[in-house]
């Protein structure tokens, strides 16, 4: 699991004004009541979009947050990290799968979908166009970009639209062995020889801008987030999930002997809140309009796979069926 | 110029340096949709587990047998059907039961059909349909009048319900079942499998001692 800090289109104050007033507030009223809502419900056009767009950035993290990891199974030191690190990508490009079919429910194709993160008009999670340089960068994704990655999904599972609900449940289900996993890798460097430690050490050094970059910038409040919090599509702020990472994680990292690079980093006692270094937003706004060191590569690793397999799905078309939008 | 990585496997596949976009895919491309159905106990019924795209029926087991059967401990049974073959009544609201809309005099003027059909049920908004059983009849319409002979009088209410007809689907068979005897064997999907708290005590306890 890898999503993280949904960058939501911003929305003018009248988006909602064509809608039918009646079915809004009855739309709305089954949000409040706590149900959920299914492909075939009427809803605003505006939560349609929102939604699409942020399960699909969702599935494309999975899909791109797989090659960083991917890049290190031929390479992972020993056979069983090698069964475990394979049996984990695979699980996240199977997130990708489930996440694509939720989004179709939507009215967004697939093929729609994987052009535009390849042409790069869709998104994807910013900390995918950072290279893993050595394994314990594969562990360090493994265990708190996933660890990172839960905390927004757990939130989310509990939004008000029912196909994106299951996928969640589905990928939340599996990725207890993801942490764990990633976990005990980074405990086997952090407390081995000197040169496993500063390994680890310099791992963490690199990542963790990126991490705290992972969450999204501040929310500004607004009417825009407010309506999206109110339908449930978004369920915390980006604040308060990074608040709730640095809360569940920095004591771990720091029982391990790792030094997190950030001398601000502490606790308030008053509010009992985080206080940290704010990470470059100017940096996180480049890379994430396609000037990071990995952003090229990335995308033309999945260009590539897209095009190498072309004749592959010529060869099995079936030009007399129809495409039916997945039903739930 | 292709392109260079860090990684040996991305420098030595050679990629092109594109100066044009992708051209657009056509329609189809990514085939066509299925339902996937998953019996995870035995003593449990079947449900549906979600969605793969494939351009066939096997394939589509195959991908569904991939995408919802490899992880857990057990699995059963899978089907998988063409989205296109499923009939979906409307849902009701409220929690009102869908059989409460049919008609009774309908269900015992009906007699039983010649086609077999395989009815699922949605009981609470949200989560999956569940496989209720067979019914015989000669459309799909009509098989909903036959299941609420069968199964109108549970006390849960039904708030949707998939019709398929039997011939429609892939079904695993007794042969199958060997696939997933690996299954209880790979502890290393499994969070259980990873223990570090003994390291973390030793760890601790040496950098206190020194």
């Amino acid at each position: 699991m890898y999503g993280g800090g949904t960058i939501f289109e911003p929305t003018k104050l009248d988006a909602l004004k064509d809608e039918d007033p009646i079915k809004l507030a009855e739309f709305e009223a089954r949000i409040e009541r706590g149900e959920k809502i299914e492909p075939s419900d009427w809803m605003p056009q505006l939560y349609r979009k929102q939604l699409i767009r942020m399960i699909e950035q969702h599935a494309h993290s999975e899909i791109i947050g797989s090659l960083p990891e991917g890049t290190w199974i031929t390479r992972a030191p020993g056979f069983k990290r090698k069964l475990a690190l394979m049996a984990k990508v695979q699980d996240e490009v199977g997130h990708a799968q489930l996440l694509y079919s939720a989004a179709e429910t939507l009215g967004k194709s697939r093929e729609e979908m994987i052009e535009d993160l390849i042409s790069g008009k869709s998104k994807y999670s910013n900390i995918f166009n950072y290279p893993a340089f050595t394994w314990a960068d594969s562990c360090f994704i493994s265990w708190l970009v996933d660890a990172g990655a839960i905390v927004n999904q757990l939130a989310n599972s509990k939004g008000s639209y029912g196909p994106y609900c299951r996928a969640l449940e589905r990928i939340c289900a599996e990725e207890a062995f993801h942490l764990k996993y990633g976990h005990h890798c980074v405990i086997h460097l952090a407390t081995g020889t000197p040169t496993q430690r500063k390994m680890m050490q310099e791992a963490l050094n690199r990542w963790w801008a990126p991490m705290m970059h992972f969450f999204g910038p501040p929310d500004k409040m607004s009417v825009h987030t407010e309506t999206l919090m109110k339908w449930k599509v978004k369920m915390a702020s980006n604040d308060d999930m990074r608040q709730q990472f640095l809360d569940m994680y920095v004591m771990k990292i720091r029982e391990i002997g790792l030094t997190i690079p950030d001398p601000n980093l502490r606790k308030d006692p008053e509010t009992g809140k985080w206080i940290y270094t704010e990470p470059d937003w100017e940096e996180f706004k480049r890379v994430i309009n396609g000037d990071g060191p990995c952003n090229k590569e990335r995308l033309a690793v999945r260009r590539m796979a897209e095009e190498r397999g072309a004749w592959v799905r010529k060869a099995l078309a079936a030009p007399k069926k129809e495409y039916i939008a997945p039903l739930a | 110029m292709s392109l260079s990585s860090l990684d040996p496997r991305v420098t030595r596949l050679q990629i092109p340096d594109w100066t044009t976009p992708m051209d657009a895919k056509k329609p189809m491309d990514q085939f066509q949709t299925f339902q996937a159905f998953v019996q995870h106990k035995e003593n449990k019924p079947i449900e549906h587990v979600g969605v793969v795209h494939a351009p066939n029926e096997e394939m589509a087991f195959l991908f569904a047998k991939e995408q919802y059967t490899r992880r857990g401990n057990t699995c059963f049974a899978l089907w998988v059907v063409e989205t296109s073959n499923v009939m979906v009544s409307p849902y009701t609201e409220k929690g009102e039961s869908l059989y409460n809309m049919i008609d009774n005099e309908a269900v015992e003027n009906l007699e039983e059909g010649e086609m077999p059909f395989e009815i699922f049920h949605l009981y609470k908004r949200g989560k999956q349909h569940i496989y209720a059983g067979r019914v015989m009849a000669d459309s799909p319409d009509e098989a909903i009048v036959q299941a609420k002979k069968l199964y109108g009088n549970e006390p849960k209410p039904v708030l949707n319900i998939w019709v398929v007809q039997t011939g429609d689907i892939l079904f695993s068979d007794e042969d199958d079942k060997e696939i997933w005897n690996t299954l209880s064997e790979k502890v290393y999907r499994e969070a259980i499998d990873y223990k570090g708290a003994d390291k973390i005590k030793q760890f601790k306890e040496e950098n206190q001692a020194k």
